[in-house]
């Protein structure tokens, strides 16, 4: 029904032209959930974007190869043509259900908008779970939950009866107690309609939930393709196999470090004649820099485009055995003690001249993290996680409540866009240096210094005269957490700092920070909504539900008995790569 | 094997990639401006005649070999056009820079200072800005006499201002933004977070608002001379010499037209190249 062909799609920045896509092939049948997973810039968004006709005119996208659905070729169809595929048989749900409605018009009236009777709207409404659909018809879009509004989004697209639709990171912007929900919603919605849906993801676990078929995307290319059963017990590729290995549940070993595949040396090369996956392939062969390998028809039904793929299967076996983590040293001091912390913001004035009403964020956090130990906070978004971290890390003022670092040494944060928190102009060693200029070391001192710094988080210290922009993502995180380091804290903060890494990335900096914190004793406050990542890095988990600690205690005993009833939803929540189990 | 398109990225292409943001009148626009500086700076060199004497006949309109025709002493509009390019745009340019010194300086140092200093030099800033700026500035050349130099002081006063807030908005957004956070964390002074992370932040937003003020500058002092405001009278002046002519524009129409056509199409290039430099820094 949907079929592409050679797909190649070259979008400009800054004037440049780069190759996003490579020669993609898709077929997706009626009914059909097919995962596109990868991680950012792979290209993955783009597929869904060209199948709309979307790519942003900014970018001068050039585009060549075949996409049809039923009778219409989308590859260079005129803007009217493509407005009627976009009505009539492809649809999308969005990433942030908030900027997909028009904040000014209620939800009846919206989806009124798009041909529905009034009664249909109560009906659409209904069947995507909402509760008390009259009064969400009439409300407007802020009156309502991230959750509610994607079901709104659902319930629009799905009305229009789409041959496709394309979910891009649907459940991304929402609570983690919520994805679930949305995610069976969709599946099912789709299998009563016959809507095939295209699921875009970072996450293999979530797309081995819910997805018929898997497309592994890499630097723009295909790696492998095939049954997302078959993929996830056996993956060909060792970029699949390194997504696989690298995923953490909670069942994960906690005693030792995560297994990681890909080793990354510099940023991926997309374009020319050889394997795009050769800068972070463990197996790579010198044929790999010299030829491209094509998506090679195995004899099981699925492509993967490797040279290599017998060795996948011993790759894989390999990695199990990960090292342990270090003895960590410590003592019984305390890196940080939060006693009694209450904070509130003002709100809305009441009437013209009223009071400014105040929101409490926080009421009476007590909190105490020794040196060499590691504390994660969990919580859903909005339960005041941030604020106690922000004022753990001084940058917030209580309002009332005492804040004490160990030695009165204020600590360091590594925060979630490890790109944003590098200043573009400025070259990573100079970021890192200082660090140590209030310690007036010699000009030469410092090089050395900054050049420990970068080995120590895996970085080649001559990339020390690089700009940001000139590195990936997951380097990014790493020359961060080489600034905190490069003088050693006794405290760590780390705000989410994994949340928006493909799995792989995120399996290395957890055992990045895991494994410095245990060597220099540091303390380490580690914010996260993700409970696996959280029973990973910390020795104790801390539950807070608005603004209140509703739980703390040992990792394995807050997830095997959970008190509160937020931490059993939590824990509830949490994806587990269903083929795996059934397979051992 | 390789059925894909032919796809290298040529390492050279990301030198002029900021060119290639611009569009082609932008592109115009920036070489009009560049030609304009070169003919300010050179302009007396290549002028066919000496702009000061009498030359031939009075009142010859325009052709060859006074292309611009010759004015009611004699002397060649043509030279003394070109002269006035320089009595114009270089006068415009400087004002700009100092205007630009001095409000960077002002608005780094408020945005990052914040507080009652920050709220203190706003109230300054906004004292500036709500004052009639050309009316005030025609009394404080009154009140030091005509010149090129006082024009310009007067103007200046009232120009960084512009600029001071600019950056000091500039800076209070960049300020928030984590990567000026995570310095802070790391123990930055204040004077290296205001030098090295702040005000580069800034660069791009004041160069933009600065290219698009060189034509409001023009004007102005084009403005102020044609009121009799800048050099005094033989000095050829774009500005004054439209003034002192425009009683004969049905007359000898290329008297005031073709000097006010030359701050026309001065004005119109400072425009566009400020459009280029926008879509230049644009995602830079």
């Amino acid at each position: 029904m949907l079929s592409i062909r050679g797909l190649h799609v070259r979008l400009s920045r800054d004037g440049r032209a780069n190759t996003v896509l490579d020669g993609v092939d898709l077929d997706l049948a009626p009914g059909e959930v097919v995962a596109l997973v990868g991680e950012s810039g792979s290209g993955k968004s783009t597929i869904g974007l060209a199948l709309q006709g979307l790519l942003p005119a900014e970018s001068q996208p050039e585009i060549s190869g075949s996409i049809r659905l039923s009778k219409h070729e989308i590859v260079g169809a005129k803007a009217g043509e493509l407005r009627q595929v976009r009505r009539d048989l492809i649809r999308s749900v969005p990433q942030d259900p908030m900027g997909a409605l028009n904040p000014t018009m209620s939800i009846g009236r919206q989806m009124a908008e798009t041909g529905l009777s009034p009664a249909e709207v109560l009906d659409w409404l209904g069947r995507v779970g909402l509760p008390d659909p009259r009064r969400i018809a009439a409300d407007m879009p802020h009156r309502l939950s991230g959750g509610q509004r994607q079901r709104v989004l659902i319930a629009m697209s799905m009305a229009a009866k789409p041959r496709v639709l394309v979910a891009d990171e649907p459940t991304t912007a929402l609570d983690v107690t919520v994805q679930a929900q949305i995610l069976t919603l969709l599946t099912d919605l789709a299998r009563e309609q016959g809507t095939a849906i295209l699921f875009i993801t970072h996450d293999l676990a979530v797309a081995a939930e819910l997805s018929n078929r898997v497309m592994v995307l890499f630097g723009g290319r295909v790696a492998e393709l095939g049954e997302t059963r078959a993929v996830v017990k056996a993956p060909a590729h060792p970029y699949a196999a390194g997504l696989l290995s690298a995923r953490f549940d909670l069942s994960s070993d906690r005693g030792r470090q995560l297994s990681t595949l890909s080793t990354e040396r510099g940023r991926t090369r997309i374009e020319g004649p050889h394997c795009n996956y050769v800068a972070r392939c463990p197996i790579s062969t010198p044929e790999c820099s010299q030829r491209r390998p094509d998506l090679a028809l195995r004899e099981d039904g699925r492509r993967a485009a490797c040279f290599n793929s017998d060795k996948v299967p011993d790759l894989l076996s390999s990695a199990r055995a990960a090292p342990a983590w270090p003895e960590a040293i410590g003592g019984n001091a305390n890196a940080l003690e939060l006693f009694r912390i209450h904070k509130s913001f003002a709100g809305r004035r009441k009437g013209l001249f009223g009071a400014k009403a105040r929101t409490r964020v926080l009421s009476g956090v007590d909190l105490r993290i020794g040196l060499g130990e590691c504390v994660a906070l969990v919580g859903e978004s909005g339960s005041g996680k941030s604020t106690l971290l922000r004022i753990a890390a001084g940058l917030v003022e209580q309002d009332e409540g005492d804040v004490s670092w160990f030695g009165g040494i204020p600590p360091q944060v590594v925060f979630q866009d490890a790109v944003a928190a590098l200043t573009p102009w400025l070259t990573v060693g100079e970021q890192i240096g200082d660090r140590l200029r209030p310690l007036n070391v010699s000009k030469a001192e410092q090089q050395r210094r900054v050049a420990e710094a970068l080995e120590l988080v895996g970085i080649d210290p001559a990339l020390s005269g690089a700009l940001p922009a000139e590195l990936s993502g997951g380097q990014c995180q790493r020359v961060t957490v080489a600034r905190a380091v490069v003088v050693p804290p006794k405290l760590l903060l780390c705000d989410e700092p994994i949340s928006a890494m493909d799995v792989s990335l995120a399996a290395q900096t957890l055992n990045l920070l895991g494994t410095l914190r245990r060597q220099m004793g540091m303390g380490m406050l580690f914010v996260t909504h993700d409970l696996a990542a959280a029973r990973l890095i910390a020795d104790r988990i801390a539950v807070l539900e608005k603004g209140q600690l509703v739980e703390i205690g040992e990792p394995d005993q807050i997830i095997s008995d959970p008190q509160a009833p937020y931490t059993r939803t939590l824990v509830s929540a949490v994806p587990r790569l269903v083929t795996e189990e059934a397979s051992a | 094997m390789s059925v894909s398109m032919p796809s290298i990225a040529a390492p050279a292409s990301a030198k002029f990639s900021w060119l290639r943001r611009m569009g082609w009148l932008e592109r115009i626009g920036l070489a009009g401006v560049i030609a304009i500086t070169l003919l300010a700076i050179f302009g007396p060199q290549l002028a066919p005649f000496d702009p000061m004497l009498r030359v031939a006949d009075a009142y010859l309109p325009p052709g060859l070999p006074h292309l611009f025709g010759t004015d009611e002493i004699g002397r060649d509009l043509f030279s003394r056009v070109l002269l006035g390019i320089r009595y114009t745009w270089l006068p415009g340019l400087a004002v700009i820079g100092i205007a630009l010194v001095i409000g960077s300086a002002v608005g780094v140092f408020a945005g990052m200072m914040g507080g009652w200093v920050d709220a203190l030099f706003q109230r300054i800033v906004e004292l500036f800005l709500v004052l009639p700026s050309t009316l005030i500035a025609i009394s404080v050349v009154a009140a030091l006499g005509p010149g090129l130099l006082n024009t310009m002081i007067a103007i200046t006063i009232f120009w960084w201002p512009w600029y001071a807030r600019m950056t000091r908005d500039e800076v209070r957004r960049i300020r928030s933004r984590p990567h000026v956070e995570a310095a802070r964390i790391s123990g930055v002074s204040k004077t290296r977070l205001m030098l090295r992370y702040l005000l580069p932040g800034t660069v791009p937003a004041l160069l933009v608002a600065a290219t698009l003020d060189v034509a409001n500058i023009i004007l102005t002092l084009s403005l102020m001379s044609f009121l009799g405001l800048g050099l005094p009278a033989p000095a050829p002046e774009l500005g004054a010499m439209t003034a002192r002519s425009i009683d004969s524009l049905t007359v000898y129409w290329w008297l005031p037209i073709l000097p006010a056509v030359v701050i026309f199409v001065m004005s119109v290039c400072a425009n566009l190249a400020g459009d280029g430099v926008r879509s230049a820094l644009r995602g830079a």
